[in-house]
Parts: C-alpha cells; sequence; structure tokens
C-alpha cells in the first residue's frame, strides 16, 4: 500500500505493507540506515527516531501508523546542524561502537525538547535504551552538557 | 639518526634493538623467535607498500603510512574498531612520530597482507592452537586478529618505527631543497621549520619525493619525554560520524540490486538440520531463493523485513550425530561429580581431561593433614554467557566473475578470507574483506560462522550480493557462548594462622579448542593446554605468598558451540580466586583489603594498584547509609593481558535489590597512552562485567538455549549503571592491554561488598539475594 508521510522534512511517499515496521521502511526503502535494529521488540532503542516530536521506537511500530506524521531520524537531526546533544555527545566523546548512539540521540533530543532541564531521575527514567558498551558514565555527563549548550541558546 | 640514501630499496637492512619485553611473554618458545620476527616484520613492513589513491596524489611509505601533498597521513590500522578507540589509538602512534597535525590524520583499515599480522596474540597465547590449523608459523603470523587486548602492544614498535622513518624521510627532501643540515629540522604539527633560516613548509610538499627515498637504516623513535600527543587524549576519529548517524556498519551496506537474506538455525544450539517444512506447503511469495546449511536454513528476497516474515511460516527439524541432549541441570550435575573426583557416569559428557596448571610444593598433602576446622572451602559457578553485540550478525557478500567480496564486521580478516574463500572454492587472493566499524565485539566478532552463511547466499543469487542478518533471538540462542564453568577452592591454615595452601580445582571446557572447532574440527587438539581456562587462576598473584599452590583443571568437551568472551578465562577466574581470597579474609577475621596488602608484599606492583583504589575510594570512611537496606564496600585485584586493575564496588542491597552505588578502579596498564580512552574502556568492561553479575545467564533445556531477547537475556541501563571514578597508575612497565582488564575485578569485588552488606556470600552468578 502507499503510506504518505513526512521524513526529515520532505514528504515521502512508501510503497510497503502497511504492517512493515517504519525501522525496515526506513532502513529498506528510504535508504536512510542511521537508524538502527537492535532487537526487533521495543526493548533496546537502537531504532528510535521522532514522531511527531515524541521518541518512539519503531522496529514495532507499523508504517500504517504513521501516515500523515512527520518522521524525523537521526539524519533528520544532522541536516540542521549539530544540535545541543550531538554537540556534547562528541564533547564527552560517548561513543564507543557507536552503534546504539543514534537512538540515544534521538531519546535524549526528545527528553530535552520537552523538558529543558530535567532531574538526574527524570533523565534516567526517560532514557531506557541499552548500551552494550556501557557509555554510560559519558552519556550522564553529555546529558548534563547539552542541558547547558542549551540554556546557552544550542538548538 | 642516518640520513636516508637513494640505494637500491633491496639494499635495505635494519638494525635495531628488538627485544622480547615488548610483545609480551607468555609461551617461550614464541617469545624466543619474538625478536628475529619482529625484525622481519618492520623490514618486510617497508617492502610492502600500502595501496595509493592516485586522484589523491597520495605517496606510500611503507606498509603503515600515506602522506598527501595537502599533508593527511593515512595510517593503515590492520586491527578492528569494535569501540576500543584503537583507530584512534594506532593513528596516535603514527601521528606522534611524525608530529603530525592530529586533525589531518585519517586512520583506515589496513589491507590483508602478512605484514600486519597480530604477534603479539601469537605470543599471548590465543593463536598458538591456529598454529596446527594451519600448519606454518608464516601463515599464523599473517593473521590478521583482534582481541587478547594485544592490539596496541603489537602496533607499538612497527608503527612507530614506520612514522619516524617516514619522518626521516621527509626531512632528508627538506633539507636538500634548502640546503641545510636535517638535524636543524624540526617538525610542529605536519609543518617542517628551520629556525636558523625561517623556512617552513608543510611536509606534505616533500611527500613525494620523500616517499622515493631508501628507508634509513637506523631510526630513533622519541623518547617519552618528547611526547606531545601520547599521553593526552586528543579528539576519537569516529566520534563525529558516530554522533551523527553517518557511521557505517556492517548491516548499512548498500549494494545495488542488493538482496537480504534472514536465517534461521534448528532450535537445538548444535545438530544439523535434517529437514524443512513449510507449514502452508511452499514458501511464501516474495522468497526468491532457499538456502539450506548445515544447521540453519535461509530466504532471500528483496526485503529483511519480508524474509523474517516468511521464515515465521518454517519448521525446520534438527538432530543428527552432532545433537546432544543436555540440559544446564544435568551439567552442574556433571560439573559437581567432576569436581568431586567421579569420573563414572557423567553422560552425555565424555571422561575429563585432567591438568594441572600449576604446582608449588605438597598442597593436596598439607589440605588432608589440616584439621577441618583450620581449612577454609568453597565451590562458585558462573553460567554460559552471550556476547549480545548491540548490532546483530550480519554479513554481506557477493560473487562475481570468480572474485568474491564480502562486507562484514569481524575480528579476524585473515579468517573471514580463508572462510570465504573455501565456501566459493576461489583462492585467497580473489577474496576481499572489507571491515566497516563494529557494532560490539567483545570476542563475537571472530567467530564468523555467519560469513559461510553469506557465501552459500551469495551463490545463489547470480552475482547479485546479498545481505545476511540475524534476528536478536537468532543471536541469543546461537552464539558461541562464554562457557559454564564450577570451581572448587580450598585453603589450609599454617601453624602461624597464615595460609599454607591453596588450591584451585577448574572445571569447564576449553573455548581455544571449541572455537577451533568451529572453524575446522579436525584441527581441534588438547595440546598445547588451553591456558586461557586457568588464566588469573594459575598465576594468581597471591601465589608468591603461599609454600603451596596447585591450580587443576578437569577439561571437559561440551556439545555446544562456545567461543571467546570478553577477557576469557578471567572472567571467571578472577571472581573465584578474590572471592576466595575475601574468604579467607573474613575467616581469619582481616580487613579485606590490608590481608590482601598482606598477601601481596612481595608483589609490590599489585600492591600500588590496591592501595591507589583504596585510597581513591576512602576504604576507610563508611558508607551513607540507606533507609530500608543496606549498604556494603568489597574490594578485589587482578592482572589480565599485562595491565593490574584494582576495583572497589559500593552496594546498597534492598530486600533482594541489588543497587550499584559506585565503582572506583585503578588500573596500571604500564603507561596510559591515551587516558581518557583507558578510562572510557575501563567503565566500559566494568559494565559489561556487573552485567554478567547481575543479569547474564545462558541455560540450556534439552540442548535448547532458554533466553530469547534482551526481555529474557537483559543489560544493566543507564539508571542501574554506578558512578565511576578511575585512577591511572603509569608504572612504567611494560604496556598492557586496556579493552578488557576492567572487567575481571569487578563482579568479586561486587560480592565482597555484597557480603560486607549482608554477610551473605554469593557464590554463583548471576547474583540473586
Amino acid at each position: 500500500m502507499a503510506i504518505s508521510l513526512t521524513v526529515n522534512g520532505s514528504p515521502l511517499t512508501l510503497n510497503v505493507p502497511g504492517e512493515k515496521p517504519l525501522l525496515w521502511a526506513l532502513r529498506e526503502d528510504a535508504n536512510l540506515v542511521g537508524t538502527k535494529f537492535g532487537c526487533g521488540i521495543a526493548m533496546c532503542g537502537a531504532c528510535t527516531v521522532h514522531v511527531n516530536g515524541e521518541a518512539t521506537r519503531t522496529c514495532v511500530l507499523p508504517c500504517s501508523a504513521v501516515a500523515g506524521k512527520e518522521v524525523t531520524t537521526i539524519e533528520g537531526i544532522t541536516a540542521k546542524g549539530l544540535n545541543a546533544v550531538q554537540q556534547a555527545w562528541i564533547e564527552m566523546q560517548v561513543p564507543q561502537c557507536g552503534y546504539c548512539q543514534s537512538g540515544f540521540i534521538m531519546a535524549v533530543t526528545a527528553l530535552l525538547d520537552k523538558n529543558a532541564n530535567p532531574s538526574d531521575a527524570e533523565v534516567e527514567a526517560a532514557i531506557t535504551n541499552l548500551c552494550r558498551c556501557g557509555t554510560y558514565p559519558a552519556m550522564r555527563k553529555a546529558i548534563r552538557r547539552a542541558i547547558e549548550l542549551m540554556k546557552g541558546g544550542a538548538k | 639518526m642516518n640520513a636516508p640514501s637513494k640505494k637500491p630499496k633491496s639494499s635495505f637492512r635494519r638494525k635495531f634493538l628488538i627485544g622480547t619485553a615488548w610483545v609480551g611473554g607468555g609461551l617461550a618458545v614464541a617469545a624466543s623467535v619474538g625478536g628475529a620476527l619482529a625484525w622481519r616484520r618492520v623490514s618486510n613492513a617497508q617492502k610492502f607498500m600500502l595501496p595509493v589513491d592516485h586522484a589523491k596524489g597520495e605517496s606510500s611509505f611503507n606498509a603503515w603510512l600515506k602522506i598527501a601533498p595537502d599533508s593527511t597521513v593515512t595510517v593503515a590500522v590492520p586491527r578492528q574498531d569494535m569501540g576500543q578507540g584503537i583507530y584512534t589509538m594506532l593513528a596516535m602512534l603514527v601521528a606522534e612520530e611524525l608530529d603530525a597535525d592530529w586533525t589531518k590524520v585519517k586512520p583506515e583499515q589496513a589491507p590483508l597482507n602478512p605484514v600486519y599480522g597480530n604477534m603479539t596474540a601469537l605470543v599471548d597465547g590465543a593463536p598458538p592452537a591456529m598454529k596446527s590449523m594451519v600448519g606454518m608459523v608464516s601463515k599464523v603470523l599473517g593473521l590478521q586478529a583482534t582481541g587478547g587486548s594485544t592490539s596496541t602492544r603489537d602496533g607499538w614498535m612497527p608503527m612507530r618505527v614506520a612514522a619516524a622513518s617516514a619522518r626521516a624521510m621527509l626531512l632528508a627532501v627538506a633539507a636538500q631543497k634548502w640546503s641545510v643540515p636535517a638535524s636543524e629540522l624540526t617538525i610542529e604539527k605536519s609543518i617542517v621549520m628551520h629556525k636558523k633560516t625561517g623556512k617552513r613548509a608543510p611536509f606534505g610538499e616533500f611527500a613525494k619525493e620523500a616517499a622515493a627515498l631508501t628507508p634509513p637504516a637506523n631510526v630513533s623513535l622519541k623518547s617519552q619525554s618528547e611526547w606531545k600527543l601520547l599521553g593526552t587524549s586528543p579528539p576519537r576519529t569516529d566520534v563525529v560520524e558516530k554522533s551523527t548517524g553517518n557511521a557505517q556498519f556492517g548491516i548499512d551496506v548498500r549494494l545495488d540490486g542488493m538482496l537480504y537474506a534472514a536465517v534461521k538455525h534448528i532450535d537445538l544450539v548444535q545438530g544439523e538440520l535434517q529437514a524443512v517444512r513449510w507449514k502452508s506447503g511452499a514458501a511464501p511469495k516474495g522468497v526468491l531463493h532457499e538456502v539450506r546449511g548445515s544447521d540453519w536454513f535461509a530466504v532471500i528476497g528483496a526485503s529483511y523485513w519480508s524474509m523474517q516474515q516468511a521464515l515465521k511460516d518454517v519448521e525446520l527439524v534438527g538432530g543428527g550425530a552432532t545433537a546432544v541432549m543436555l540440559s544446564s541441570s544435568r551439567l552442574a550435575e556433571v560439573y559437581e561429580r567432576v569436581l568431586d573426583g567421579q569420573d563414572g557416569d557423567l553422560s552425555p559428557i565424555a571422561k575429563p581431561l585432567r591438568r594441572t596448571f600449576a604446582e608449588k610444593g605438597n598442597t593436596l598433602r598439607m589440605i588432608a593433614g589440616t584439621d577441618v576446622a583450620k581449612r577454609v572451602e568453597a565451590k562458585y559457578s558462573v553460567p554460559f554467557l552471550a556476547h549480545a553485540t548491540m548490532e546483530p550478525m550480519n554479513c554481506t557478500a557477493r560473487i562475481r566473475d570468480g572474485k568474491v567480496d564480502v562486507w562484514v564486521g569481524n575480528q579476524a580478516p585473515t579468517i573471514v578470507q580463508w572462510l570465504a574463500a573455501s565456501a566459493a572454492n576461489v583462492s585467497g587472493d580473489n577474496v576481499t574483506v572489507h571491515t566497516p566499524y563494529l557494532g560490539g565485539g567483545f570476542g563475537r566478532r571472530s567467530d564468523m560462522e555467519v560469513v559461510r552463511q553469506a557465501l552459500a547466499c551469495a551463490k545463489v543469487t547470480g552475482g547479485k550480493p546479498v545481505q545476511v542478518i540475524w534476528s536478536r533471538e537468532e543471536d541469543v540462542k546461537h552464539d558461541a557462548y562464554r562457557p559454564a564453568v564450577t570451581c572448587k577452592m580450598s585453603a589450609a591454615f599454617d601453624e602461624k594462622g597464615g595460609v599454607g595452601a591453596w588450591y584451585h580445582a577448574i572445571v569447564g571446557p576449553s573455548v581455544t579448542k571449541a572455537f577451533i572447532k568451529r572453524l575446522n574440527p579436525m584441527l581441534a587438539g588438547d595440546d598445547p593446554p588451553d591456558k586461557t581456562n586457568c588464566e588469573g587462576a594459575a598465576e594468581a598473584p597471591y601465589r608468591s605468598a603461599f609454600a603451596n599452590f596447585q591450580v587443576d583443571h578437569a577439561q571437559v568437551d561440551l556439545p555446544i558451540p562456545m567461543g571467546y568472551w570478553r577477557s576469557v578465562g578471567h572472567s571467571f577466574n578472577a571472581f573465584f580466586v578474590e572471592s576466595f581470597v575475601d574468604e579467607i579474609a573474613n575467616a581469619l577475621n582481616k580487613d579485606p583489603y590490608l590481608f590482601r596488602l598482606e598477601l601481596l608484599k612481595d608483589e609490590p606492583r599489585f600492591a600500588k594498584v590496591l592501595n591507589a583504589a583504596a585510597s581513591a575510594a576512602k576504604w576507610n570512611t563508611p558508607l551513607s547509609p540507606i533507609a530500608g537496606g543496606k549498604v556494603g564496600r568489597g574490594i578485589a585485584v587482578a592482572e589480565s593481558f599485562k595491565s593490574i586493575v584494582a576495583q572497589v564496588v559500593d552496594v546498597e542491597v534492598i530486600g533482594k535489590q541489588i543497587k550499584l552505588r559506585r565503582v572506583v578502579s585503578a588500573v596500571d596498564c604500564g603507561f596510559a597512552l591515551d587516558p581518557e580512552n583507558v578510562k572510557a574502556q575501563i567503565s566500559s568492561a566494568a559494565i559489561f562485567g556487573l552485567t554478567a553479575a547481575l543479569k547474564g545467564k545462558i541455560t540450556l533445556k534439552e540442548s535448547q538455549v532458554e533466553q530469547n531477547n534482551f526481555n529474557d537475556y537483559g543489560l544493566l541501563s543507564l539508571a542501574e549503571a554506578p558512578e565511576f571514578e578511575t585512577v591511572i597508575v603509569n608504572s612504567g612497565d611494560a604496556l598492557g592491554g586496556i579493552g578488557e582488564v576492567g572487567l575481571p575485578p569487578v563482579a568479586p569485588a561486587l560480592a565482597n561488598a555484597i557480603f560486607a552488606a549482608t554477610r551473605k556470600r554469593l557464590r554463583e552468578m548471576p547474583f540473586v539475594m
């Protein structure tokens, strides 16, 4: 079926079965491979994108559910220049293998868009993605740094 | 420094001192030939030229580096980056000797060539087993593999020599052009300068002519006091790509006409595929090809997702001679019997191979002759573990016109080449291995069954490339697992009340044998003994304090795929040793930190690291209490991969919940060449170890793995991760590894902390209150 949506600001029509998860439509049909496959059961968050601004795990999200919606992937964020989270990620040298990082950056970006000054507890409650390299100590620093950067006017 | 000359390259001879120290100790035979081989290796590196990109005007100086006219330095990295930062580290070695501008240094994956073989891994012990597999030492030396925390130690000499040699050649050209002595030239951030005349030019301008010179016969390397980059932490070369979604992993490879394959293995963890039954009678629409493998089945089509859906409709029948029914409960019984010396009914496990890995004095006699009241005894056990790399296993292959291309995140491109050549029935020269970033490795990506699968699929697609992807469930259920291991430890006190004897009996399989068996069953053997079985136990740091010391191993062959898992044997032996020494301290009513120090009186390097951790953790400062729970602090120390790490864990125990508060580590890896990355690797490995300690468990029921995905094989999360503090102790000793060394002591430090909090001794991983 043809499903029309907005991806990274541009209209896109996907000719895919409605039940095909958005993750695989992005990776296979839209050639946007920055969003990763990690578990297929929405446990790890590697496939996180923004759907109408909400951090959403796409490995179990059927394309039929995103018709008419605005989807932003890591590529869409990057295309507008590094955001505060990415700047902080680079400054704190967070990534190791890097595979889960797009998902984390999308999750943290969505959190800070809603709550510019979350407490540590709020961060921990909201960011439930998994990182096998255990980059969490650097991530904690980077999230605090991103909050500072945003206070200073970074997007 | 001798000036480079224009003598023909064939007359090139190099002489410089290569001790065996830099390649590490380990096997005496390998070490004694190490010096000569290292010499040959560096001279070979001068003969093999890194291929250049003519469009960029690059000039190749040797196997390790090339320089473009704009002074961009490309460094060939023959190791794979799985997150440990080795692209950055090895590029730093070259940049340092060249005084290159770090922002213009670009690491890239080296081609396959014997000159890049990981000799340190050979000397350290893993590849000697490979020796029998390939049959000749020269081939072993060509093994390009990343493991055993060897990469920096292995690149340390040849890469710096290669860069120093290029530097001398660049300066020789500049000196000639400017008519000044080369000895008066300096380089700063890729700019060659002559202070007296004020002349300066980027070294890229001299690259082409310099590369044509014969390398100098002697080069001197910078002394540590001259280092500008080493010992600092410049930005990693991969962090921007990895923070923008631009880093390419194997699963991101996209090629014209590429098809996708989804793979399903038989339900049994090991066995043969005997039949394939489509529930609806035939393959669903969209399945272009069906491929049957030894214990797996794949379907190929235009979409991975649709192929995964198709596999829901298939039933695989598994069985055959290699399928042996085994459950974790039975394995535990077998281990128990072997520990107790009863080799009778161990079915389905064969009689173990019992060997002694370390022996001093007469340990067994002393223990037998000591009253039970003056002995401490304990049994410990750890389960099978999966690696669970975040990037599921995948491989892309194309067979076209007799040429094979393989794109795969892997820890051993040489093995990938062997497997692909064998599967496609071509010579290795016709196989090109492309290694992108690895979405996690931890040992998993040295086992390359997925390459065989991709080649089998590529054979049927008429030249179209095909990307094989495993689901997470396949990954969890069909890993090459860290083995389950059990042990019994005994200590006997002497008349003075000190530890007079230490006996450690371990039961488990040989990982190396299992690993080789998966590559080629004909070549898997029991000799030489697999030292990973007892690593961390046979050379326990306390052995110097005991008059009687013995470590025995009963090797059992298990019908389960097993492989190298971050820190390998250290991942369990440190838990055994460091828990038991804590139990002895408790039996003697001594402080666990001070008791260790007492035992380490003849091991100053260990003592220093232990003191550094205890001091940074404020060992004697009580933990702040927690309402409704208990708090405790534990300590442990372990040497692995030539580095020593001590860790202090603070824990909160609230009912059945174990909450990690803080991990303080001290590390002596000789010298921290990139201190921030050292810290990142220590906390990374510690979190890997804490995940195992609190959550990791793969169990078998009738030879089927019971776990499926992250829902029942969980990973530590951000909220669960403790605070970290890491202290670096630069002892100046020989370089040690860093990617795995933060793992071994963390689980016992946690167990010891839980004991301190609750007086409950946890002897089985994962820990359950």
